[in-house]
């Protein structure tokens, strides 16, 4: 009996670092725990925006996952949006100010992505917020933000109530829901194909993307002949790969990261899978290409990142990360660099750092240029952008231009 | 559905289980210490092979090095924590263990070391023939995995059964103080013991890196409680076990996927085997009870 107990108690606590693994705390974030920050009125900031001297710094806030299993996108949206600061602040700053980024890490979690929120607005006194992280951590944040009426951008976190949190809160990438009828159109009205099989991972990004790709699919007359969820973090796609061979699809619309694509496209090849695997903008990483080698040729997905782009903002980037970080830019940071950009951009229209008229600025932001993914051409009262998506393809071990679907009824949020 | 495609990836997955259980079992058997920081052991194992392998671009070398380096780390770790915890009731190493793991990925994950990103590991077959029969097939990689596996388990049967290090293990195993009361080196014993089990976490570190192409920081959180549900349910301290618990997982997960999808998380499906087995089974498939 004492050792049953044992046994449980061990089991409890190897339960709670399962989860513990899903939020690690260990020296994660410079975030203390302060219950009382929540009863602080907001007057107690510690500056009020609009007043400082000039030449000193504005303040940008800034949180993404740079420990814990979200690490690498949390890495390169935080180099990105500093990239961003560095490269604005030589060119003389905003305002006559230089941007100054004050960063957190939240590991992706939710509760650390809330009291961040909180440090950020009420210690730090920032004029705007960016968050470099997931849907869930950012879901978090935004109320917070809402609340004290300072905007916040979403880089990359695509889940759809974020922005719905209220008219501060905007994004940058492409809604989940835009990506999935895109998706959509790729395989129905590009490729042709007429039977697909979806997979999709199991958490806020791939439920919303599949959510937007069957409605498109539908209009399309699309037949969905197998329909899988399979959780975050899956490595072992093989006895899914053998149920999708039997439906016999001809496109295969799987949602993931890149890591999760990896193994799927490696193992889809291994198991000689015809159809071809239609991903989007969580395979965009050179590392997809890297983990999946041979497999990832001929890999078509829908992203926000134009590598093949002739704009002058995008080449920039590509460059300059390359030159940075010695390492190839991927869509994340692309999307962070680009919410900073915005920013600036927002606080130099408006002509001051109070965040009601940056708020605006932002919301009456036109043909914007200076976006590494693309133009971004306006902003629906929704607060989501308007741009093309594009559709890369692997070829030589590369992205490169597949198809840019710019139609306005297509792209833009409903 | 094609069964035996389906029960050969499965006898890969298990291999991969056993490696990652073996050491934690092994270690369990003497020191009836839970050792989570195995899973760490297991990702230092996969880097320090990685490094070799991108180094010399030899997958046998780096294979060797690797589990020599995972050895000596297992070693380190329990001179650093657990020798001082001995008598310590056994939730004393266990939590250390668990803080250990933790601040080790930490650090594996700092710039300086294996950074925040995911690492290609293409050492496909190490040469390893591609085995195509009308009813399976099976890939280099897979069965490079099955062929160490097997190798290094049969070593691993001999050494315990045969040696004199083996009996001596397998005395501490049953009583520590009564072996150190016959003249058992006892230090050298569970020294060597650790070496041994953390040896074989590094080779599953670099197998599993190699089968998945992915070496990184947080790779050890699988493993972490895996290889513990893998031992309860063969029972704490049974290598055997280890090896049919390992079968029977990779079976049930592999099999369920195919037939009706992924209702649950494989790992989810893993507990649930464990808390089955713990209600009607608690000692295990071949422990004692």
């Amino acid at each position: 009996m004492k050792n049953k107990f044992g046994i449980l108690v061990v089991l409890l606590m190897l339960g709670s670092l399962a989860l513990a693994q899903c939020a690690p705390a260990p020296e994660a974030s410079p975030v203390a725990q302060e219950p009382e920050m929540e009863t602080q009125e907001p007057e107690a900031e510690a500056q009020e925006p609009g007043t400082e001297a000039p030449g000193e710094p504005i303040k940008i806030g800034f949180f993404s996952p740079t420990t814990g299993f979200a690490a690498a996108d949390g890495t390169s949206a935080l180099q990105s949006a500093q990239l961003a600061a560095s490269m604005i602040n030589e060119a003389g700053g905003v305002l006559g100010r230089p941007l100054e980024l004050v960063t957190y890490d939240d590991a992706a979690a939710p509760d650390q992505a809330a009291s961040i929120a909180r440090k950020l607005i009420e210690q730090d006194g920032v004029v705007a917020g960016i968050s470099g992280s997931y849907s869930g951590a950012t879901r978090a944040a935004a109320p917070i933000f809402q609340e004290n009426g300072v905007p916040m951008i979403s880089a990359y976190a695509i889940h759809p109530e974020i922005t719905k949190t209220g008219d501060k809160i905007f994004r940058v990438g492409t809604l989940a829901t835009v990506q999935g009828r895109v998706g959509a159109e790729l395989i129905g009205n590009v490729l042709e194909a007429q039977k697909v099989a979806i997979l999709t991972v199991d958490n806020d990004f791939g439920v919303s993307l599949t959510e937007g790709f069957k409605q498109h699919a539908e209009t399309l007359g699309l037949e969905i002949v197998l329909e899988e969820k399979y959780p975050l973090g899956e490595t072992e796609f093989r006895p899914i790969i053998g149920q999708i061979k039997a439906a016999n699809p001809d496109a295969v619309y799987a949602t993931g990261y890149y890591n999760e694509a990896a193994n799927l496209v490696s193992q889809a090849k291994d198991e000689g899978l015809e159809a071809p695997i239609i991903g989007q903008e969580g395979y965009d990483s050179p590392k997809f290409i890297e983990l999946a080698g041979d497999a990832s040729e001929g890999v078509i997905i829908t992203t926000d990142l134009n590598r093949d782009s002739e704009r002058e903002a995008t080449k920039l980037f590509l460059e300059q990360y390359k030159a940075k970080y010695g390492e190839d830019a991927d869509m994340v940071g692309a999307s962070a660099f680009d919410a900073v950009q915005v920013l600036a951009y927002a606080i130099k229209t408006a002509g001051s750092t109070d965040p009601e008229a940056i708020t605006q600025a932002i919301a009456g932001l036109k043909d914007f240029e200076d976006a590494a993914s693309g133009p971004f051409w306006y902003y629906t009262p929704e607060r989501e952008v308007v741009r093309p998506v594009s559709s890369q393809v692997v070829k030589g071990g590369e992205f490169h231009l597949y198809h840019e679907f710019d139609d306005i009824g297509l792209v833009e949020a409903p | 559905m094609p069964v035996l495609q389906n029960l050969s990836n499965a006898v890969v997955l298990a291999s991969t289980y056993v490696l990652m259980a073996a050491g934690l079992t092994m270690v369990y058997g003497v020191l009836k210490v839970l050792h989570i920081a195995h899973a760490a052991v297991y990702t230092v194992g996969a880097f320090t092979g990685l490094l070799v392998f991108s180094w010399l671009g030899n997958f046998w070398l780096a294979l060797a090095v690797a589990v020599l380096v995972s050895g000596v780390v297992g070693v380190l770790i329990y001179r650093a924590t657990y020798f001082y915890m001995l008598d310590a009731p056994r939730t004393v190493p266990l939590i250390a263990s668990i803080g250990l793991f933790v601040m080790l990925t930490d650090l594996l994950q700092k710039g300086f070391l294996m950074g925040p990103y995911q690492m290609a590991f293409p050492a496909d077959g190490a040469g390893m023939p591609r085995i195509e029969t009308g009813l399976f097939a099976l890939t280099p990689t897979q069965v490079l995995i099955v062929v160490v596996t097997g190798a290094l388990m049969a070593g691993v049967y001999v050494l315990l059964t045969r040696t004199r290090i083996g009996l001596g293990w397998q005395a501490a195993a049953m009583d520590r103080e009564m072996a150190g009361a016959v003249g058992i080196n006892l230090n050298r014993v569970v020294a060597l013991n650790f070496f041994l089990g953390s040896a074989l976490a590094g080779a599953a570190g670099v197998l599993v890196g190699v089968y998945n192409n992915s070496v990184f920081a947080t790779m050890g959180d699988l493993p972490s409680y895996k290889a513990f549900i893998i031992i309860v349910l063969g029972g704490m301290g049974s290598l055997p076990g280890v090896i049919v618990a390992s079968l029977l997982l990779a079976i049930i997960e592999n099999f369920l996927v195919a037939s009706v999808g992924y209702v649950l998380p494989r790992d989810a499906i893993a507990f649930l085997v464990l808390i089955f087995m713990l209600m009607f089974r608690p000692h295990g498939l071949l422990g004692q009870e």
